[in-house]
């Protein structure tokens, strides 16, 4: 058995551990319920957008489809909005696993968003075109840089987390340009023609800017949705790891004990030992 | 510049303003006020259909109360029977 010394040097630092991974764990739960506010006011803000552009009948089919490809290659590009940092449980490594069924490296470029996402995919041999650090989420997402580089594409496909509740985050993609074409076939709003609306500058170039803000906020959304599943997964792994270091502390606060009591046992063992000798002795002098 | 349409009972403007993050208000207003490529304009109740590209500057919101002023460096303003969405800084 171990010396009780010992045992209470490594408590100490499994409750070093436990106040840790409580605070992640508070700090987690903050960020979720920040990021949660932010996700539904960008949600309900794309909805009336998205309402005002199919307003103004200008075939949203035809003009998403209907980008200057003449750059492009015809091949797909993946984007994997990954986590900045690490602590965020398995989600990350979930997120490249469901990429790489659909991955072919002939016909697919890859686009990675945050740096644990990129580290992940070095590790595993897999390169990537260009990465680019995640926009701070309570900042404004200023995602144009990546809409650069992705929109020369013919395939568009966002591979990222969803938070579906605290304990439950899903891997989702979504094919940008498809989605925004099966939300305009959804749409019912009244149509707002050149007939009865004024236009400034002119409706061609109304519907130019707001398709290229439809993209850039569809994209940012994703990032959004990412950034509030990473931090529930992150507050999920610390309060696992929390409820470990609490199991571990309670182990260790046993065997120390244990220790404790086996020494004084042993200590009065040797005091009625040495007693039990003295009666003896004292026996033979008489 | 102002275009009207034949009047109506409808005598106040209900007026959305909201970037991404940011709801700057919601609600009845009389007047409202930005600018685009053509210059400063004022969207007043019976305002024809109208749609336009903002330019960066300052959006007033007169609320009959206090005016509702902000700052945008984008947006998209979108009237339609005495409804007004403004779409900032995305």
């Amino acid at each position: 058995m171990r010396r009780p010394g010992a045992i209470e040097k490594e408590s100490i630092q499994i409750q070093t551990v436990e106040d840790l991974t409580g605070v992640f764990e508070s700090i987690a739960s903050t960020q979720v319920a920040k990021v949660k506010g932010k996700v539904e006011l960008s949600k309900q803000f794309f909805q009336l957008l998205w309402k005002r552009y199919t307003s103004i009948r200008v075939d949203p089919n035809a003009r998403i489809t209907n980008r200057d490809l003449t750059q492009g290659t015809g091949k797909t590009v993946f984007v994997i909005i990954s986590a900045e940092a690490g602590l965020s449980g398995d989600i990350d490594q979930r997120l490249i696993e469901t990429m790489l069924q659909s991955y072919d490296p002939k016909t697919t470029d890859i686009v990675v968003l945050g740096t644990h996402g990129a580290t992940q995919l070095i590790q595993r041999g897999i390169p990537f075109i260009r990465y680019f650090q995640v926009p701070e989420s309570d900042h404004y997402i200023d995602v144009s840089p990546v809409i650069e580089v992705i929109s020369p594409y013919a395939r568009i496909l966002v591979y990222y987390e969803e938070y579906v509740s605290l304990g439950d985050q899903e891997i989702k993609s979504i094919d940008l340009i498809s989605s925004m074409r099966s939300m305009s076939e959804d749409a019912d709003e009244d149509t707002m023609s050149a007939y009865d609306t004024i236009f400034e500058p002119s409706l061609d170039e109304i519907a130019d800017e707001m398709e290229l803000t439809m993209m850039t906020l569809a994209l940012s959304q994703t990032i959004l949705e990412s950034s509030l599943a990473q931090a529930a997964s992150r507050f999920n792994a610390m309060a696992v790891a929390k409820k470990r270091a609490n199991e571990l502390l309670s182990d260790y606060r046993l065997e120390f004990h244990r220790a404790k009591r086996s020494e004084s046992d042993h200590r009065l063992r040797e005091v009625m030992v040495s007693l039990k000798k003295k009666k003896q002795h004292a026996r033979t002098d008489a | 510049m102002a275009f009207l349409k034949p009047s109506t009972d409808k005598a106040i403007l209900n007026v959305i303003a909201r970037a991404p993050f940011h709801i700057y208000y919601e609600g009845p207003a009389r007047t409202v006020s930005a600018s685009n490529r053509v210059g400063q304009f004022d969207i007043l109740p019976e305002h024809a259909d109208f749609f336009s590209i903002l330019e960066p500057g300052e959006v007033i919101i007169d609320t009959g109360a206090d005016p509702i002023t902000f700052a945008i460096h984008s947006g998209i303003v979108a009237v339609r029977d005495n409804e007004v969405m403004l779409f900032v800084n995305m």
